[in-house]
């Protein structure tokens, strides 16, 4: 398998990686207004947290990608 | 002899090195567009990570320094107005929040909000069932906690303090 055939389905899985997290971080948004209005405020900094540890997810997985792209380009200039 | 102005195509054949005027408008080939196009969708996925974080921290951070509410104390009713399964309606904190007050089988006075959690109906008291029922969607509240036992609201109907003075009944807060 060619090295460009094999980064669109690993960046397939990323996208769909980064997508699922994003779900998760709209769901606790979702829950922290939902406990927000209703006075629960001791769930709202562990979600915060958890909301923060998937943004790290998703900017390590953003670093891969543009870390993958170098390393191509170096390895084939002519792309 | 005037010069003859050629078109950008006809300047590559000219001189191939040099890549025409357009290029700088539209500067990523067709066969990359498919390519750059991925790497633009993660970054704008990565930035709206971001913004739902920023929108999480500043949810924790008004449940953290938000003030405790302060409710007054009201007078709602003589204790001894109430008879047995019997009910009232009264106001508190203000005169837009529409409470009532029951007397459970226990004997117990209770006072809950009676706008229903679900779709902000009123609930009425059925004394025979000891339930606070929503007539709008059949939700039903227990009359001696105020939680949801049947129907479709999910949170129990906010709780009203209540400090009885020999037979006075005083509201003095909203528990949610």
């Amino acid at each position: 398998m060619e090295t460009r055939q094999q980064g669109q389905t690993m960046f397939t899985g990323i996208l769909l990686l980064i997508g699922t997290v994003i779900i998760v971080q709209l769901w606790l948004v979702g829950a922290s207004m939902d406990a927000l209005l209703a006075n629960e405020t001791e769930i709202l900094i562990p979600a915060a947290i958890i909301s923060f540890l998937g943004l790290l997810m998703n900017a390590g997985l953003l670093y891969y990608i543009h870390d993958f792209d170098k390393r191509v380009r170096r390895s084939n200039p002519a792309r | 002899m005037p010069e003859v102005l050629k078109p950008d195509s006809l300047k590559i054949l000219n001189n191939p090195s040099q890549e025409p005027q357009w290029r700088e408008d539209f500067p990523i080939r067709w066969e990359n567009d498919h390519y750059v196009t991925r790497r633009e969708l993660a970054k704008f996925l990565t930035l709206g990570s971001a913004f739902l974080v920023i929108a999480n921290v500043v949810m924790a951070f008004f449940g953290k320094f938000r003030g405790a509410e302060q409710y007054p104390r009201a007078f709602v009713a003589n204790a001894s107005a109430i008879p047995e399964s019997g009910s009232m309606l009264f106001r508190y904190p203000t005169d837009r929040d529409p409470c009532i007050l029951v007397r459970a089988k226990s004997g117990e006075l209770r006072a809950y909000s009676q706008t229903c959690t679900h779709l902000s109906c009123a609930v009425v008291h059925r004394a025979q069932d000891g339930v606070l029922s929503c007539p709008c969607h059949m939700g039903l509240f227990s009359e001696t906690e105020g939680r949801p036992v049947a129907g479709p609201p999910i949170r129990p109907l906010p709780r009203i303090l209540l400090d009885q003075q020999g037979d006075q009944v005083f509201a003095i807060g909203v528990e949610v």
